[in-house]
């Protein structure tokens, strides 16, 4: 992952937020880009549960008012094996939705048995988690978008 | 044998290891810094990960992120290619204690060789013909006189922390000698912090020829003919040839058997260069062993038909080897040219885009480059962007197809050494054969571009 390729999904996630649509996926050769949302806060789908709305910040169904630019996207500092908690039978660190504190660790990425933890680095909310528990990611490799509290 | 092979390196020798790994049915893994992302070598792997960003320190070098890569990939040995880890024992020593096979030497063998005076200590107990010069430091100015009467002037300081030409100094006299060691020393305690210095017997007119052997497991060895690379600007090779103009049958059998000898002497595995000095009175010294696939090892192909990087992966994975000594024989003759993004009158680096790319061809001519139109050449990285490797029947034949070939070459958007290397080929003495080390220097003192 580099950052044009990071800024390809930067704009595929405004594309989602700006059309409404919750899933968009991209393939161009071997690379192939699925954006998904969790929750199903759109325009044509029946009101959500508050719960469910929560997963996904509002300002992400106001098309067009505010763009996703100010989200924040936590990227691989090593290569490794990605972990979204300590250890199998553990709850993951975060979730979607979930509200998160600088500092707060978001997930361990394993390289030579060695877990680095990687920590946010604002206030904020998890959009999104990039990356399926135990996959492989590399340097630069976004892992989680947070949308930064104002 | 292997079943995925993951490259550290990039460029050209990384898309040549690709290649190999290609027709020998083996996987392969491209890591690769962000500004690399859209390289050949990468889009030619058949996996890729990004170790870093464009400071190799980050990335090509940064040992546990290629050994993660290897790791989240699956990857069962690593070609380190030539540069970045290719002489580091101690990644060569992770490899081999996490169970990954370092395609190359073992690390005991890059740590003995990369010490220099404990390498000639080996040789020297082996038998083997070194540079002359005094054992270890001089002690004091009459230790270098004795030692510098024994030699015969004119004789060589030089700074054992030294490199590219620092803390070097020749004395064609007794007189000059003990102010020689002296400036020497002051130059080495800036540059090197350790003024320690030795003296070696000075060569006015030496050439650089190497001998390319490969060994296995099972203790064979064999050498594959020698490399000419006496065209060199400040100990950077940029034109190498073989067989070289100055070694017949006979000579190339002495130096080939010593060059064996060597390689016995240290038990080395896998693909090696022997180098040594030739002098005018066809003298040979040993100078070092490169415990690598070197740049140059493609003109050793074209002569003797083996592909040197497909030798290197059958050998580490425990393969014996196909041929023995009396099934190597030379043919024809071949010539490398090294193509950097220079200025060809002040070797000025000149990074930039490329705008425009088109490589030689027809027979008899081989490019080996990862470079394309719109590439852009990175200064973060070595310069040499291509090599031009011509094959003919016969010297003068591999020169007239090198000649055409850099004729063809066009590249826009960034200066190149080509008109340095056409220089080089029209030169009447290059085409005669035979010339020193001294060879560039004078062409550049005189020349008109």
């Amino acid at each position: 992952m580099n950052s044009e390729q990071r800024k390809e999904i930067q704009e595929l996630v405004e594309i989602l937020t700006e059309q409404n649509l919750n899933e968009i996926e991209v393939q161009r050769g071997d690379v192939r880009i699925r954006i998904r949302r969790e929750s199903t806060a759109t325009v044509s789908v029946p009101a959500p549960s508050s719960t469910e709305s929560g997963q996904v910040p509002e300002t992400l169904t106001d098309s067009g008012e505010k763009d996703s630019s100010r989200f924040l996207t936590v990227t691989s500092p090593v290569v490794g094996t990605f972990y979204r908690s300590s250890s199998p039978d553990v709850e993951s660190y975060v979730e979607e939705g979930d509200l998160v504190s600088r500092g707060q660790v978001l997930c361990i990425v394993e390289a030579m048995k060695l877990m680095n933890e990687i920590e946010s680095e604002v206030d904020g909310r998890v959009v999104k988690v990039m990356v399926e528990n135990e996959a492989g990611v590399e340097y630069g490799q976004p892992l989680f978008v947070i949308d930064p509290l104002p | 044998m292997f079943k995925k092979i993951l490259i550290a390196n990039r460029g050209e020798i990384a898309l040549r290891i690709i290649r190999a790994c290609r027709e020998l049915g083996i996987k392969t893994v491209a890591v690769f810094s962000e500004v690399d992302a859209h390289s050949l070598f990468v889009r030619h792997a058949d996996e890729s990960v990004c170790i870093g960003p464009a400071d190799s320190a980050l990335s090509y070098l940064n040992i546990p992120n290629v050994l993660s890569a290897a790791e989240i990939t699956g990857a069962d040995a690593i070609h380190p290619g030539y540069g970045f880890l290719a002489e580091n024992a101690h990644f060569a020593e992770v490899c081999e204690s996490i169970g990954i096979t370092f395609i190359g030497p073992t690390s005991e063998h890059i740590a003995l060789l990369g010490d220099k005076s404990k390498a000639r200590e080996t040789m020297l107990r082996h038998g083997i013909p070194v540079m002359p010069g005094s054992e270890g430091e001089l002690r004091n100015l009459d230790h270098a006189v004795q030692v510098a009467g024994e030699l015969g002037y004119p004789v060589m300081v030089k700074a054992s922390a030294g490199g590219g030409g620092r803390g070097l100094r020749v004395v064609s006299r007794e007189a000059e000698l003990g102010r020689a060691i002296l400036s020497a020393q002051v130059e080495a305690r800036t540059g090197f912090a350790h003024d320690g210095v030795y003296l070696e017997k000075y060569f006015p007119e030496p050439r650089h020829v190497e001998i390319q052997v490969l060994a296995d497991e099972h203790g064979h060895v064999v050498h594959l003919g020698e490399r000419d690379c006496s065209i060199q600007r400040r100990y950077q090779k940029l034109v190498e040839e073989s067989p070289s103009p100055v070694v017949d049958d006979s000579l190339r059998r002495e130096m080939g058997n010593v060059a064996l000898k060597v390689v016995k002497a240290v038990q080395y595995r896998n693909a090696g260069t022997v180098e040594f000095l030739l002098d005018q009175n066809r003298k040979f010294y040993f100078m070092e062993i490169n415990a690598r696939i070197q740049v140059e090892h493609p003109v050793t192909e074209m002569v003797t038909g083996i592909d040197l990087i497909k030798e290197q992966i059958r050998v580490a994975a425990g393969m014996p080897l196909r041929f023995r000594q009396k099934d190597i024989q030379l043919h024809g003759h071949s010539i490398e040219c090294r193509i950097n993004a220079e200025c060809p009158e002040t070797f000025v680096p000149s990074p930039g885009v490329v705008s425009r790319f088109h490589v030689p061809g027809g027979a008899g001519i081989r490019v080996d480059t990862a470079l394309e139109a719109m590439d852009q050449v990175h200064p973060h990285y070595d310069s040499m962007i291509a090599k031009v490797i011509a094959h003919g029947q016969d010297r003068a034949d591999a020169l007239s197809r090198a000649q055409r070939a850099l004729d063809e070459f066009a590249v826009e958007g960034i200066k190149t050494t080509i008109p340095l290397q056409r220089l080089i080929l029209r030169d009447p003495d290059f085409q005669k054969g035979g010339v020193s080390t001294n060879f560039l220097d004078r062409l550049l003192a005189g020349r008109m571009l």
